[in-house]
């Protein structure tokens, strides 16, 4: 069917472009400005840590965010849970918190008595590398909790009676109809999730500061390199956290085309 | 004994409202519900296999409250209108779900899916998924997954309504034979009049949340004085 071309449609292209090109331009600047300094950065013994740390904290933040994430949403979506409401708010509120007010959060509780009384038990937060994976799940943890809930909500509660019925207990319907059905949500959300926490930087800074080859992570690298005037070393490294982000998007964007292909052959004929 | 009873049961589940309903399967019984879409029917059924508590009365299911039995043991079988087959195993696993939940040895898992698969006719799908299955296919592989524990009852959602007619007749044949084989009452879930009549032998008729009566498929067509129930069935008011 031919479609008249109006004005509206127009004016959105024209937005959209324009925004396009103004994206496109400013990751050019840093890619352009960046690359040069590319082979030095990966020669670079502090840059190779903060990639190495960064790898790391949020490898483990990512693990930590979901072995708290998945029993949170399941909570919310599927138990009749006492203040439901509440605690949801409660859960998903740090989503619309400032970063920075994430972190101070984090360095007042850690800096109060219950602070110091894990840290005499070998807890060390405050400007430790062990405070950068808490922050990153600090961040994190209402993000996974709000895709899990949806996933859960979305995933159809019939197959889990069904499963019932035919003798499944709760442990098994979770682990052999609900994760499997929510897998690659999970996957999903997993990439997205450690994507985030490799690029987090306001509540890290905070609660750990940032102290070069201790708590620098690849995006404390580009800070302290640009306090420095090294503007092409934070360039580069700028280019590393783009590439390990886009990588990330590119891989969630695959998935989440592989579920909504599998979705249209799941439904009935 | 008697397989289910409803006593006195209301239930109301956001506009529809399920009023004093009370009838009994007896052993080996087929018994259909008859009612236009929005009568209340699967709601009813599904309270059968307890999935809501009544707010007044009760609903027994071999003498005891249907909620007071954990899921786990309450031996029904439930099939709804669009089968829910575990959509990421294949066929076979399906069927052999509830004896690996319940952890029966391996090889008496394959025999008992071999010989169920054989009764209807099946073995040639067990490796496929349910997405690649036709309707028929579906509602016997979700049939197959119910008997194969052998259920005391048997819950059934519009069973055949997403079948074409050489499929729904050759499925009838099965359904009237499954209480025989299988030693299980059947309530199942209909909008068809000559469906319920030819496979239950009683039929009770809904409208509105209400059993308006409750009558043996031979006289299902007779005039009565209630003008709703003459008017659903097509029949002229006296």
């Amino acid at each position: 069917m031919k479609q008249n071309f109006s004005l509206f449609d127009g004016a959105s292209l024209l937005i959209a472009f324009l925004t396009v090109l103004f994206l496109t331009a400013s990751v050019c600047t840093i890619v352009i400005g960046g690359l040069p300094f590319l082979s030095a950065a990966f020669r670079s013994a502090e840059v190779l840590f903060s990639i190495r740390l960064s790898l790391i904290t949020s490898t483990i933040s990512t693990l930590l965010c979901f072995l708290v994430g998945i029993p949170c949403a399941y909570a919310l979506a599927r138990c009749r849970m006492p203040l439901r409401n509440l605690c949801r708010l409660i859960l998903e509120l740090p989503l619309s918190l400032p970063y920075l007010v994430l972190g101070l959060c984090l360095l007042m509780m850690f800096s109060s008595d219950v602070g110091k009384m894990l840290k005499s038990f070998g807890i060390r937060v405050i400007f430790e590398p062990a405070g950068i994976v808490m922050a990153q799940w600090m961040v994190n943890i209402p993000f996974v909790i709000r895709l899990m809930r949806t996933a859960l909500e979305e995933l159809d509660g019939r197959l889990e009676f069904i499963a019932g019925t035919l003798g499944a207990s709760r442990w098994q319907r979770f682990l052999t109809i609900t994760l499997p059905l929510c897998r690659n949500s999970i996957l999903m959300a997993a990439i997205l999730t450690w994507s985030r926490a490799i690029g987090e930087f306001g509540a890290t800074l905070m609660l750990v500061g940032v102290t070069r080859m201790k708590t620098e992570t690849l995006p404390a690298s580009i800070y302290l390199n640009i306090s420095t005037g090294d503007n092409g070393m934070a360039m580069a490294s700028a280019i590393i956290l783009l590439a390990i982000s886009g990588i990330a998007l590119l891989l969630s964007t695959l998935l989440h085309r592989r579920t909504a292909s599998r979705m249209e052959g799941a439904s009935p004929s | 004994m008697i397989p289910l009873a409803f006593d006195q049961f209301c239930l109301t589940r956001g506009n529809m409202h399920i009023t004093n309903v009370s009838f009994a399967l007896q052993e080996q019984e087929i018994f259909a519900i008859l009612g236009r879409t929005g009568a209340g029917k699967t709601l009813l059924l599904e309270s059968a296999a307890g999935f809501y508590a009544p707010e007044q009365g009760q609903v027994l299911l071999y003498g005891t409250p249907v909620q007071s039995i954990p899921l786990t043991e309450r031996r029904i079988g439930f099939m709804y209108q669009d089968y829910a087959l575990f959509p990421h195993m294949t066929v076979e696993a399906n069927v052999a779900y509830g004896l690996r939940v319940r952890r029966v040895p391996e090889k008496e898992q394959k025999t008992l899916v071999e010989a169920i698969a054989g009764i209807l006719g099946i073995e040639h799908i067990l490796k496929q998924y349910p997405q690649t299955l036709s309707g028929g296919e579906r509602q016997r592989v979700a049939l197959a997954r119910a008997l194969i524990l052998k259920p005391r009852l048997l819950l059934l959602d519009e069973p055949f309504s997403s079948l074409d007619p050489a499929t729904k007749k050759r499925l009838y044949e099965e359904l009237e034979d499954i209480p025989r084989k299988f030693n299980c009452a059947v309530l199942f879930v209909t909008h068809d009049f000559h469906e319920a009549r030819r496979l239950a032998s009683r039929i009770g008729i809904m409208a509105n949340g209400s059993m308006l009566c409750i009558r043996s498929a031979e006289h299902l067509f007779e005039t009565s004085g209630n003008t709703e129930l003459n008017a659903f069935l097509g029949l002229e008011n006296t």
